[in-house]
């Protein structure tokens, strides 16, 4: 028998129930384990079955698209020379096993592989900025207050009013110029709004918690009471959220390119890819949108089953 | 979902006069970590018109029984393993939900602990009283509605007429207690079951209530079944006493015998850790420890590792509930088999300095009296 | 109550200005400006640009463009005289109140703030007008839609929690999960393949009419003839509706499902439920009444905050079904670097957020008893 304390237990009461254990002759062996906030989340995470599958998808995901190209028997810019029995396309097969595109024959695995490396580049970094700046806007409202919390509050509300989606299409094709770092800008300046809505809550229940009253006593400054204090307590719904945004900003961008307002066609993104795909959709060329998309599900599937399991795994109040 | 497991072997009635009798009762719980042995083979009667209580702390499984008896507990991942539950004459465990569902609120009722969060915050008062009414007496609104007035009057509620066209969120803690003990009396049960009436409530709101039942109980000639922690309010309110502790009933027996002379060494704790103000000064004996992780009890005796008077036996030998003191009370502790028999003198002496039965008894007398 | 609504009301005020500015700003700094449609025609000199500017007073300062684009100076005042500073009495209506107040009041009928959104750059045409046009194909499409989504997401998530972790329950959660994942482009392009396609070409995919049979929907011509064949019209609208409502309703299932679940989930644990049950009431009332009643109570404002959505949320969808209305009008737009119809656009769809809020937390207050003014 081993039961795990994890506090409330002291050495005296565990010494004492090991003594009683082995006068009764039992084998009652009591582990005294203090687990770190990172290990105790780590074990919670680890229970999370869709959570362990959605780390691994991305992983591979993200492997692939950093490694892919490299290895891959063809590069996405040289261009196959049609074969004129065939100019609209194949079907999967066994060199092919995602089919080969219509007019220029291209396999659509090599774009697939490609592609990843720029949604997933797009995604990650639109939502670093995103939570940068959803932090900074947040912390300054939540700890400032008063009137300039007033006005950051009011700026959030108006941008929230906002019909994201068609300002998002209309900065893309004035600012964008099909340039991916601009586009990455773009994203991210219109993604942060929710995390400061969040992390200003946060600090406004944090700031009024006995523990930074208590720092604030001992003369603790500004800042080190944000860094030290609030900031690690808003870690959690942050990082959940984070990974939201990123599920959503990939799907963004790969609808923003099949308008072609986002980046480059010449770039194979999921979403030029599908978009591109549209001229020979009636002819039948079914594997030229499908693999695309589909690996645009994966990918939203595995950040959204991390997020839950982060969710719980971050959650104080869920056991492990 | 609270379809029952079919409880094999019915066996015989009690006799007319027992309103409720509980036979062997085992209540578990199948949760992700294993199971938990929430009540663990209880048996208790209460006859027509009395009072008993149920006293233990948080855990101990008093609050399960209750929900056991009223069948709400959800099934999965509760499971009834075994035992019996004889209502009015008749077995409610094997009933169809569907005929039990006409019990409940009209023969047998219950009060919550919380008023706020038991009563629907979208709903008025008036309505809540009149749609139990409804399902039970089939009578058209406009009688039910009177009689939800009837019953906030019955329950000292000021301008019933009023009140019964509030919102839970518009009345103070007491009067939504109240309003819960309307609800309660509105299908004059035989049964009223009450768990830890007044525990959310402010103390002086307390006393008010408890009064409000007594006089209900003594004017209504239902039986009540009351749950709580607090030894106080038990000495003021019920007639019979049963300790529960760890899902086990350890000690039971009038009022008088468990509170001055407790059998059990759990109950002795208990009635030790009252705070007393003739003993100001003195530290507060607790019992020491912690109650044992339902998943991992002790061997035997559930009480044994926080039990001073404990020997070897206690963790090899599982005690029964045996008479203790005559007159019909019982203990579970194997200081009143034959095996303690020799120790439990040659305690009696340590038993007297390490409890203070003489404090105890005092304290027992002011909760009593209070 | 009322006092309730003022404050919301007067609340929103400061939201709705703000919107103007950003709506203003977006466009004011997009480089290139409106001009940006020419960039590619060899044609069009630089002369040819700077009249086009002129005309469209777009050579002028900030400020005067956003004042005429508001309608806060009186043009009978000389408060839209391209070149030259509006004189201070140029923002006082005809009637003597100050102009930017409505229009029964000030007399002005320039600018947004009298409901007139300007002419369009790529086609001459009134911008209200033409987003009034797009306006009824996307309430009709997106409408239909949300009906629809709305309540099966109810049967679902209603009976997702009652029966938790049972197999629907579990395939409810696989669908959610999958349904949330799935771009609304994609699943639209594997539905044209699949009903449109080689393969079975059964409904139309592209439209709202079959323009072969009748007139371009919206015309004076297309009235006489959906008047002299009702019936016809309405089913070939409804066919040409199958396939885009369909993409709709599945990708919005996901998460309104979930919400009413979760919901529904959190009203089922509460203490009144268990009180409703111990009062011997029979399970449908103790479902339908008590928990579903509250179970709702967060689904309206959820639902209320979706309303915006009727507008702007099919712009995928029109795209993909090349369905003209206002998604299909914004994606134009947008090709054109038409300005004044892109304005029209956003502020009105942001106007229509911040009504819906406004209404979700009125109708919030409304049937939450808790709540107090």
């Amino acid at each position: 028998m081993s039961q795990h304390l994890q506090s409330a237990l002291t050495e005296p009461l565990v010494e004492e129930v090991e003594r009683r254990a082995e006068e009764a002759g039992v084998d009652y062996e009591v582990t005294l384990e203090s687990l770190n906030q990172w290990q105790l989340a780590w074990r919670k995470f680890k229970k999370h079955r869709l959570a362990i599958i959605g780390l691994g998808i991305l992983g591979v995901l993200i492997t692939v698209a950093i490694v892919g190209p490299f290895i891959m028997p063809f590069e996405f810019n040289s261009i196959p020379k049609p074969d004129k029995i065939v100019p609209a396309g194949r079907p999967p097969s066994l060199v092919h096993p995602f089919g080969e595109t219509g007019g220029l024959q291209r396999d659509v695995l090599l774009l697939v592989v490609n592609g990843a490396r720029t949604s997933l580049f797009v995604g990650f970094s639109s939502m670093a900025i995103g939570v940068i700046i959803g932090t900074i806007v947040g912390s300054v409202a939540g700890f400032v207050g008063g009137f300039v919390d007033n006005i950051l509050m009011r700026v959030v509300d108006v941008m929230l009013s906002l019909p994201l989606l068609f300002v998002i299409l209309v900065a893309s094709r004035f600012f964008g110029n099909g340039n991916v770092f601009l586009i990455v800008v773009i994203f991210g300046l219109l993604s942060w709004m929710g995390i400061s809505r969040l992390v200003r809550s946060l600090f406004l229940s944090i700031r009024e918690q006995e523990f930074v009253e208590a720092a604030k006593a001992v003369g603790v400054t500004d800042r080190r009471i944000i860094f030290r204090h609030i900031l690690p307590n808003a870690f959690s719904p942050i990082v959940v959220s984070a990974s939201l945004l990123i599920a959503s900003n990939i799907v963004t961008e790969a609808f923003v390119s099949f308008l072609g307002f986002g980046i480059n066609p010449i770039y194979p993104t999921w979403g030029n890819v599908l978009s591109n795909s549209l001229t020979f959709l009636l002819q039948g060329n079914w594997w030229w949108p499908f693999f695309p998309g589909l690996m645009i599900i994966l990918t939203v599937l595995a950040v959204n089953f991390v997020g839950d399991g982060l969710r719980d795994a971050l959650d104080p109040r869920s056991r492990a | 979902m609270t379809e029952p497991k079919v409880v094999a072997g019915v066996g015989v009635p009690p006799p007319p006069e027992i309103l409720l009798d509980v036979r062997n009762l085992k209540t578990h719980f199948h949760v992700m970590d294993g199971t938990v042995p929430a009540v663990d083979g209880i048996s208790f009667s209460l006859p027509r018109g009395e009072t008993l209580g149920i006293v233990g702390e948080s855990g101990s499984g008093k609050s399960v029984t209750a929900l056991t008896i009223m069948r709400l507990l959800d099934i999965p991942p509760a499971e009834i393993v075994e035992g019996e539950i004889w209502f009015d004459g008749k077995e409610i465990l094997s009933m169809p939900i569907d005929r039990m569902r006409r019990i409940r609120g009209n023969d047998m009722a219950m009060i919550f602990q919380e008023p706020l969060t038991s009563l629907n915050p979208v709903f008025t008062v008036g309505d809540q009283i009149a749609e139990q009414v409804e399902t039970h007496r089939k009578v058209r609104r406009k009688e039910a509605w009177d009689r939800a007035i009837q019953s906030l009057k019955l329950v000292g509620i000021p301008s019933p007429e009023r009140r019964v066209k509030q919102y839970p969120h518009e009345m103070s803690g007491g009067m939504r207690q109240r309003v819960m003990i309307a609800m309660a009396l509105s299908c004059e049960p035989k049964l009223l079951i009450a768990d830890e009436p007044t525990t959310a409530l402010d103390v002086t709101i307390q006393a008010q209530i408890l009064e409000l039942l007594k006089e209900i109980q003594d004017r209504t000639d239902s039986a009540l079944l009351l749950i709580t922690h607090d030894l106080g309010v038990v000495a003021e309110m019920v007639e019979n006493v049963v300790v529960m502790y760890a899902g086990q009933i350890v000690e039971e027996g009038s009022v008088d015998q468990v509170l001055m002379t407790p059998r059990a060494p759990y109950t002795m704790g208990l009635l030790a850790s009252i705070p007393n103000v003739h003993k100001r000064g003195d530290r507060l004996s607790v019992i020491k420890g912690v109650v044992p992780s339902p998943f991992n009890l002790p061997p035997a005796c559930r009480f044994e590792p926080r039990c001073p008077y404990a020997w070897d036996l206690c963790r090899r030998e599982p005690p029964e509930l045996v008479a203790a003191g005559g007159r019909g009370q019982r203990a579970r502790c194997l200081l009143h088999t034959p095996a303690g028999e020799s120790r439990r003198r040659d305690l009696l002496e340590a038993v007297e300095t390490l409890v203070d039965v003489p404090a105890q008894q005092e304290a027992a007398a002011e909760a009593a009296g209070a | 109550m009322s006092k309730y609504v003022i404050r919301r009301v007067v609340q929103a005020i400061p939201v709705l200005f703000g919107i103007t500015i950003v709506v203003y700003l977006i466009l004011l700094l997009a480089p290139g400006g409106p001009t940006a449609r020419f960039a590619n025609n060899p044609r069009v000199t630089s002369e040819d640009r700077e009249a086009f500017k002129k005309a469209w007073g777009l050579d002028q300062p900030p400020l005067i463009q956003y004042c005429r684009w508001m309608g806060l100076c009186n043009p009978d005042k000389g408060g839209n005289v391209l070149g030259v500073l509006p004189p201070p009495d140029a923002f006082i209506g005809n009637t003597g109140w100050p102009q930017f107040l409505p229009t029964p009041i000030s007399g002005g009928t320039n600018g947004v703030l009298h409901g007139d959104f300007g002419v369009s750059i790529e086609t001459g045409e009134d911008v209200g007008a033409r987003i009034g046009r797009a306006a009824l194909p996307t309430f009709i499409l997106v409408g239909l839609a949300f009906i629809i989504w709305v309540f099966i997401a109810l049967v679902i998530g209603v009976n997702a929690a009652l029966r938790r972790y049972s197999i629907f329950d579990q395939a409810a959660t696989v669908f959610a999960y999958v349904g949330y994942a799935m771009p609304t482009f994609w699943l639209g392009i594997m539905l044209i393949f699949t009903f449109g396609g080689p393969g079975l070409n059964i409904l139309p995919v592209s439209g709202m009419t079959n323009t072969r049979a009748s007139p371009p929907f919206g015309s004076d011509a297309y009235w006489t003839y959906f008047g002299d064949h009702t019936i016809n019209a309405l089913l070939d609208i409804g066919r040409h509706l199958i396939l885009p409502v369909f993409t709709l309703v599945v990708v919005n299932i996901a998460g309104d499902s979930r919400f009413i679940r979760a919901s529904m989930l959190e009203a089922l644990g509460q203490d009144y439920v268990r009180t409703a049950k111990a009062k011997g009431l029979p399970g449908r009332v103790v479902t339908f009444k008590h928990a579903l009643r509250n179970a709702l109570l967060p689904v309206v404002t959820n639902i209320g905050l979706e309303i915006p959505f009727l507008f702007t949320g099919a712009i995928v969808t029109e795209t993909i079904f090349s369905w003209p209305g206002i998604g299909s009008l914004t994606i134009g737009a947008t090709r054109a670097f038409d300005y004044p119809t892109l304005m029209g656009v956003l502020l009105i769809t942001s106007f229509l957020v911040v009504l819906a809020n406004l209404l979700a937390d009125i109708v919030y207050a409304f049937v939450d008893p808790r709540i107090k003014y």
